[in-house]
């Protein structure tokens, strides 16, 4: 009978710790951040009362969930106690258990999505427009990159940027090209960051660099991508095509820009100095077996740890100039949160200078916003050396990630995902890629 | 048997309570079914909450007629309503209290204070120490209770407990809160009085009415759990898959139409083309090596368990773990696969004096190799498996009949053949049945050989029907039509399974 007493009030105890560890508060840590206390005395027009709010983002490694960690406990927001929920990455897919805690209405106040979801989640009415709340605490638009903000200010009525503010970039990314300078050197090939700096760094120098490298032998390969959007839209753009139409309502993959792209990378890889396509070209790149590796700046963490000699570069410039892509997500605020304006609060303080720089400093990402102060602390977090491949590759004129208001970006991504795979590995002739991929597409786009 | 008079038994004082309680959750019912509040489920959603609420209300309305009429059947369907009602609204009212969410939470604590269970283990230990040889040592006991008891309080103390009394308190006495934890209470004690022992001699219960509560009561967590975790679900994806469901607002109900896409979608036929092409060389490769296997390991060599134990080892790892060792062991640039290729190609190149050139696959990123890696990976992981299988249906195989079969002269192999081979077909329809369907149900492997964002393979190539399923749920929003992607397979597999049942039933063994 006493155990059973006993049993009963341990179970009884447990169920108050757990219901409680959602409404206790515990005293904030010091502040730690200007910014942030900048924000939490202006943010709020109401009488601040002590609630407790729950955040979510996605880190892209252990590391960075720890950063995430450490930012929240020491955010020091007055009247707001903050739990932090680190979303597993993509790999252990943060996109269902956030969609699953959506559909049962446990998601946390504060999440981050990716730059592709902001019109499926604004459409499906699942965040809130923040424009009151930013208004009233001296936000400006122009803090921040304008790509990303086109996006997170598009009135979904008519698929423009207006008055709406539907969350703020978290941080940005490009692309650069990771290279093994030992094997640069073994193999006695022009180093890829000499000829950029010489304004030579063109598609048919970078493909002479790859087949000088890869002509070392064994199992040496010159070249390396990943098989997804994102590496295989940055030759397109740097051809001058695109995805898209230009009001971003159309497939834009029959253009001979686009065709010219594709024609490239998948001479490139006939040639055989690459990783075959498809394949982990990242394993190979840590082993010291690949020359070159194209990835954004949320590679770095995972690259810092190799042994031999290593720096970034630029993309290649095609026939349209160093075309990139500018990645992004955002903190967004859960339409259903029962307290919007601390929300928007947290939301700005994450994306607050300093904060971006405390993340900024494990390598991982870019800060989102576009001040000089965030990007001089960017450019001091080494290696690599040439951080400033990454910054270059912002500011040159790059094309923006983002969602299609007028269509579905996951049907589109599942059309010409294999498409342009096919192209490339030579399963698909060019021609009737450009034939008929728009064809294929249109569904993604209501027709 | 003959029945109670139940005129000569006085009221007990909780009897008028119980009944007005039971009234009560009539009238609750009724008004929820007319009211309809909160059911924001349309179409096939609403119906079935409709039909489900309903029904309860018919079973809370007998229980209170016969529970007024002083029947036994009346302790019976009160206690099981009770119970259910109590479950139900505990639960609901715990995931608004934030108990579900807080448990993660708790779980970190825990994480984070796990040394303090230390007391509580070093009292278990007293305890036990008290009971040794043979001879109960009370005071000793006492005092080995009496730390752990301490070190539970510590332990919760250390987690918070106390700081967390006063946010709970505060929320369970909120409004919206305070009924709904009144009514889960309620149900609880009237649960727990429709099984008391009064309970059952105000209702004259009799030994096997007794016998058959208490059966109730046993499987009763079973059975919720069944329930809640799996038939609830599993219904509530039956509704969903007739309507369009992004998961963020309420589906809208569409027939059949997931079901007639489904028809026409050349992906998701793409994608059943590919299991079933797996399972019919999958599952032989599996089962035929697993066969010779066990009947290898079926010798009384030395060291046998342990090549027992060697070759289970694939089943019990775990299969994420598993599938990235493979995936690095299939890297066709730096994975082992193509090293030990290579290499031996070269060995043999210099031997004989030839010059092959030594084949390197693509064994993920080819599209006409990928599927096969998936292959080599489910036959290694099962084989093990179905080897343990086999290798205990051959040792219940009467050992009388190899001897008459030696007397008459048969060989290993006659032996094998015309013995182990048909006493086997129950353990081999067993195995076959379990491996078609686990293979129908791939997703794992192939989904961690490919990246989350391109997990259908080279061209398609690995796409399997619980990979499309996840596409289109939580890539595309599209629940309602990865719900019916979901039940197509459902379908398939008990279709296949219900073919091969019949078949083997009309050979006789499943008889027998």
């Amino acid at each position: 009978m006493t155990k059973r007493w006993t049993l009963l009030l341990v179970a009884l105890a447990m169920t108050l710790a757990a219901c409680g560890s959602t409404t206790e508060t515990t005293e904030p840590a010091a502040a730690t951040t200007t910014e942030a206390t900048t924000a939490t005395t202006t943010a709020s027009t109401e009488p601040m009362e002590d609630v407790t709010l729950r955040w979510m983002t996605r880190p892209d490694n252990p590391e960075e969930a720890a950063v995430y960690g450490s930012i929240s406990d020491g955010l020091g927001l007055e009247g707001i106690t903050l739990e932090y929920e680190p979303g597993d990455n993509e790999g252990s897919s943060y996109q269902d258990k956030l969609l699953t805690a959506l559909s049962a209405g446990t998601a946390p106040d504060v999440f981050w999505i990716p730059g592709t979801d902001v019109a499926r989640f604004v459409q499906e009415g699942a965040i809130l427009d923040l424009r009151e709340y930013a208004a009233a605490t001296g936000h400006s638009d122009a803090d921040f990159y304008p790509g990303p903000m086109g996006h997170l200010t598009t009135d979904p009525a008519t698929g423009q940027p207006g008055d709406k503010l539907w969350g703020l970039p978290r941080d940005v990314s490009t692309f650069g090209i990771y290279v093994n300078l030992d094997l640069v050197a073994e193999a006695g090939v022009d180093n890829p960051l000499e000829l950029e700096a010489a304004g030579e760094w063109t598609w048919d120098k970078f493909k002479e660099v790859s087949e000088g490298i890869a002509a070392i032998g064994g199992e040496v390969k010159g070249y390396g991508q990943s098989n997804w959007w994102g590496p295989n839209g940055a030759w397109i753009n740097a051809a001058g095509g695109n995805f898209f139409t230009a009001d971003r309502t159309g497939c834009g993959l029959d253009t001979p820009e686009v065709a010219a792209g594709l024609t490239f990378v998948s001479d490139l890889y006939a040639g055989g100095s690459t990783v075959p396509f498809g394949e982990d070209p990242e394993t190979p790149f840590r082993a010291g077996t690949v020359g070159m590796f194209q990835n954004g700046r949320w590679a770095t963490p995972g690259i810092r740890t190799v042994e031999f000699n290593w720096d970034v570069v630029g993309l290649p410039e095609g026939p349209a100039g160093p075309g990139n892509w500018l990645f992004w997500g955002a903190y967004v605020v859960n339409a259903n949160t029962e307290h919007p304006a601390e929300a928007w609060e947290l939301v700005a303080a994450l994306t607050s200078t300093d904060v971006q720089a405390q993340v900024s400093a494990l390598g991982a990402n870019i800060p989102s916003r576009v001040s000089q102060d965030a990007l001089d602390a960017f450019l001091g977090f080494t290696p690599p050396s040439n951080n400033q491949a990454f910054l270059n590759g912002l500011a040159n004129n790059p094309t923006t990630e983002g969602p299609l208001w007028a269509g579905s970006w996951p049907e589109f991504d599942s059309v010409q995902g294999p498409a342009v795979q096919a192209v490339i590995t030579g399963e698909r002739t060019i021609e009737d890629f450009t034939a008929n991929i728009c064809t294929e597409a249109a569904g993604a786009f209501g027709s | 048997m003959s029945t109670p008079d139940r005129s000569t038994h006085r009221p007990p004082r909780w009897f008028a309570p119980l009944v007005v309680w039971r009234g009560l959750v009539v009238v609750g019912l009724g008004l929820l079914l007319l009211l309809r509040p909160g059911l924001e489920l349309e179409g096939a959603g609403g119906a079935a909450a409709l039909v489900a609420n309903a029904l309860f209300a018919g079973l809370a309305g007998a229980a209170a007629w016969f529970t007024y009429r002083r029947r036994h059947r009346g302790r019976l369907l009160g206690f099981a309503t009770d119970l259910v009602l109590a479950v139900t609204v505990g639960g609901l009212t715990l995931n608004r209290l934030g108990f579900f969410v807080g448990l993660d939470s708790v779980g970190a604590r825990f994480n984070q204070r796990i040394l303090w269970i230390a007391p509580i283990l070093v009292g278990m230990g007293i305890s036990a120490w008290a009971e040794r040889g043979g001879e109960s040592r009370p005071a000793v006991k006492r005092v080995g209770w009496m730390v752990s008891l301490a070190g539970t309080a510590a332990l919760l103390l250390a987690m918070g407990i106390l700081g967390a009394i006063p946010g709970v308190v505060g929320r369970i006495i909120e409004p919206v809160n305070l009924p709904w934890v009144i009514v889960a209470l309620a149900a609880a004690l009237a649960a727990r009085l429709g099984r008391s022992d009064a309970s059952a001699e105000f209702f004259a219960t009799d030994q096997r009415q007794a016998e058959h509560l208490d059966g109730l009561v046993f499987i009763a967590p079973n059975v919720i759990g069944f329930l809640v975790f799996f038939a609830g679900p599993l219904l509530f994806s039956l509704a969903i898959s007739f309507t369009e469901w992004s998961g963020l607002r309420p589906p809208t109900f569409t027939g059949l139409d997931n079901y007639a896409d489904l028809l026409s979608d050349a992906v998701f036929l793409r994608s059943l083309r590919n299991i079933l092409v797996f399972c019919l060389v999958a599952v032989p490769l599996t089962v035929g090596p697993a066969v010779l296997l066990a009947a290898l390991l079926n010798s009384k060599l030395p060291g046998i368990r342990v090549f027992r134990a060697v070759y289970f080892l694939p089943s019990i790892a775990g299969v994420v773990g598993v599938t990235l060792i493979w995936k690095q062991l299939f890297n066709a640039t730096v994975g082992f696969l193509n090293y030990t290729i290579l290499e031996v190609t070269g060995f043999v190149n210099s031997v004989a004096g030839t010059a092959i050139t030594a084949p390197q696959p693509l064994w993920i990123s080819s599209a006409n190799v990928a599927m096969i890696s998936v292959g080599i990976l489910f036959v290694w992981q099962r084989i093990g498996f179905d080897t343990v299988l086999f290798l205990a249906g051959m040792q219940g195989i009467d050992g009388s009949l190899y001897e008459a079969a030696d007397i008459d002269g048969a060989n290993g192999w006659a032996r094998f053949r015309r013995i182990t081979v048909p006493l086997l077909k129950p353990t081999t329809f067993f195995v076959v049945i379990t491996d078609i369907i686990l293979a129908l149900q791939m997703f794992n492997e192939p989904f961690i050989l490919q990246a989350p964002s391109t997990a259908a393979g080279p061209g398609n190539s690995t796409l399997t029907p619980v990979i499309y399923l996840y596409q289109q749920a939580f890539q595309q929003f599209q629940i309602g039509y990865g719900s019916a992607v979901a039940w197509a397979l459902f379908v398939l597999i008990f279709g296949i399974t219900l073919v091969y049942f019949r078949r083997q039933g009309e050979e006789g063994f499943l008889k027998a």
